[in-house]
């Protein structure tokens, strides 16, 4: 494996999220709509078959916390994504240059990218009993719990917006964690708390998808 | 609609992956005539039959695969990663 330990960070001066209105919620707490974009989000791509993929444990389609509370998911075959509390890109991609870097050298291990894409990318959290069927009115795939069980990762359309989605149930409660391209973010979130006023939450003046 | 079997996600709708078109293969660049070159680029046998075929996972997993389609029937058999 080839590991050219480079730090080519975004800076983390300043995070911009798209969305600058703080969680949407039904008065009965049935659906919260709330921007997650400051979430760090680093990018891992190698082999499934190495080294580097082993130590980060799970393989495409599911996810799993860390006991640092980052959550590691496999995005996509080779790929893989973690989501972590803001401000923390510079520490987790250093510390997985470091992890990977006892691999280098040896069989069959390839090349290895960290990289930091949490500027680049939007994130919502949308959760409550009924997050559910609120992202299946926009979203192209099954999103029941025999196909989408708490932890799994995968990537569909939602609201005509290409997305990678995490199944992240806090304290028993449905959660999807749904990140995009950064530029897609105000729109994302504005179509999926439009699907949510059907379950009783109310969205701000500007911020209605049909402009009414 | 179609329901295509992706190696990796699963049944996904065609609309979530692309059509690649028939899987044709490649000629040797250093041997291959211009016909052969026009041929291997532009030329498509497009039967109303089973063709084997790559497809694009855009949606998902962003790999490529190949199946047997019946372009008349759209019956899918075997799949198998590119």
């Amino acid at each position: 494996m080839s590991i050219r330990k480079e730090h080519g960070n975004v800076s983390e001066t300043t995070f911009n999220s798209p969305v600058d209105i703080g969680p949407l919620s039904a008065p009965d707490g049935s659906v919260t709509v709330a921007d997650a974009a400051s979430t760090t989000k680093v990018q891992i791509r190698g082999g499934a078959d190495t080294g580097a993929a082993a130590e980060l444990g799970v393989g495409y389609g599911r996810s799993q916390r860390r006991a640092d509370g980052a959550l590691v998911c496999g995005t996509r075959p080779d790929e893989w994504t973690i989501y972590a509390g803001a401000g923390q890109a510079s520490a987790i991609t250093a510390a997985l240059s470091e992890v990977f870097g006892h691999f280098q050298g040896e069989p069959g291990e390839g090349f290895v990218t960290v990289i930091d894409i949490t500027h680049g990318r939007a994130m919502l959290r949308i959760s409550g009993s009924n997050a559910t069927a609120a992202l299946n009115k926009i979203c192209n795939l099954d999103l029941s719990d025999e196909l989408t069980p708490d932890g799994a990762v995968f990537s569909a359309s939602v609201g005509n917006v290409g997305c990678d989605l995490v199944r992240d149930d806090e304290g028993g409660q449905t959660s999807f964690l749904i990140g995009c391209e950064r530029s897609f973010g105000k729109f994302l979130f504005i179509a999926v708390a439009d699907a949510c006023t059907e379950f009783g939450l109310s969205v701000p003046h500007g911020w209605e998808l049909h402009g009414h | 609609m179609i329901v295509v079997p992706c190696p990796n996600c699963g049944p996904r709708n065609s609309g979530d992956l692309r059509n690649c078109g028939e899987l044709v293969p490649r000629p040797d660049p250093s041997t291959a005539s211009l016909v052969e070159w026009r041929e291997y680029l532009y030329m498509r046998k497009n039967p109303a039959d089973w063709v084997t075929e790559t497809w694009y996972c855009r949606g998902g997993c962003r790999r490529y695969f190949t199946i047997e389609r019946n372009t008349a029937t759209n019956e899918i058999r075997g799949q198998e990663a590119s």
